[in-house]
């Protein structure tokens, strides 16, 4: 009954293991892409999010493909929640620097203090 | 049939998403085409039947965390005025000819590793029936008020610690005149 119903009659399915693996894949690069090559410091948090979602995408391709338990699915949630404290936090200090240099260049954030 | 269709148009609206936050000029596209890339993600959730995490995914990222950096990315200027008093460039949209190079090293690093990882795991032949795709809201309630109930709490203060946190960190302060 459900395989007649999800598996496609035994036809290769489309939506695998793989083809999630790559798009995590992929947005993981792009992440990291621009994580170095940006200078601007709200760029770098756009692509630490993009990171953070490649892995919990990766998470519940897992707990679809493996084993169907929902533990992938609350790990995912709790990336997300992290994710959410991080841009709060992140963009704060971001604010802050920005009112300290007037600006948010990421070549200005060389020194630690004055 | 509707399955496949929603996971090629999530499919390519993420990536296409991804790849032009990497490659747009302007600060504020390259956050819409953020927002764009996080509605695919939540797409690729529904096809594997993560209900649950494609709301999650709409109402924190698309309704919260875009909408926060853009609120960051205004106040600190906009795309606007890119030179400072002192004449330097205040805010840099993309990097230079060296950044990429470098990040491109990197990346292409990155891939080799991770492509390795990902044959690895795809060589092994997984054959099991997959579990049809039921409502999982009820089942991660329920294991997240047994199993994962330290971990609910302790994220429960992490969050309050952050809005805290945050409005400390972005207050104005006062000179102190000493």
């Amino acid at each position: 009954m459900a395989q007649l119903l999800f598996l496609d009659q035994g036809k290769k399915d489309m939506i695998n293991l793989g083809s999630y693996l790559g798009i995590s894949f992929a947005l993981f690069i792009c992440g990291i892409l621009v994580m170095i090559a940006r200078k601007n410091i709200i760029a770098i948090l756009l692509g630490i999010e993009l990171i953070l979602n490649a892995s919990a995408l990766n998470f519940a391709a897992y707990t679809k493909f493996t084993n169907g338990n929902i533990d992938g699915h609350i790990m995912s949630l709790f990336i997300i929640v992290t994710a959410a404290a991080e841009a709060a936090v992140g963009l704060g200090i971001v604010i802050r620097f920005f009112q300290l240099r007037e600006s948010i260049h990421i070549d200005d954030a060389a020194t630690l203090q004055n | 049939m509707f399955t496949n269709t929603l996971f090629l148009l999530s499919a390519a609206l993420t990536l296409g998403g991804a790849v032009a936050v990497v490659y747009s000029q302007n600060l504020m596209h390259a956050c819409i085409y953020l927002l764009a890339s996080f509605f695919g993600v939540a797409g690729l959730y529904a096809c594997i039947g993560a209900d649950f995490l494609a709301a999650t995914q709409l109402v924190v990222y698309a309704g919260g965390v875009v909408i926060l950096m853009l609120f960051a990315i205004m106040l600190t200027g906009g795309t606007g005025n890119n030179i400072n008093r002192y004449g330097l460039e205040k805010i840099a949209a993309m990097g230079n000819k060296k950044t990429y190079f470098f990040a491109g090293f990197t990346a292409i690093i990155t891939s080799l590793i991770l492509l390795k990882i990902i044959a690895n795991i795809l060589r092994v032949e997984t054959s099991a029936v997959l579990t049809p795709n039921l409502p999982t809201v009820e089942r991660i309630g329920t294991v997240l008020a047994t199993d994962h109930i330290l971990a609910f709490e302790i994220s429960s203060v992490m969050l309050l610690g952050a809005l805290i946190g945050a409005a400390v960190i972005s207050r104005p302060r006062k000179e102190r005149h000493d």
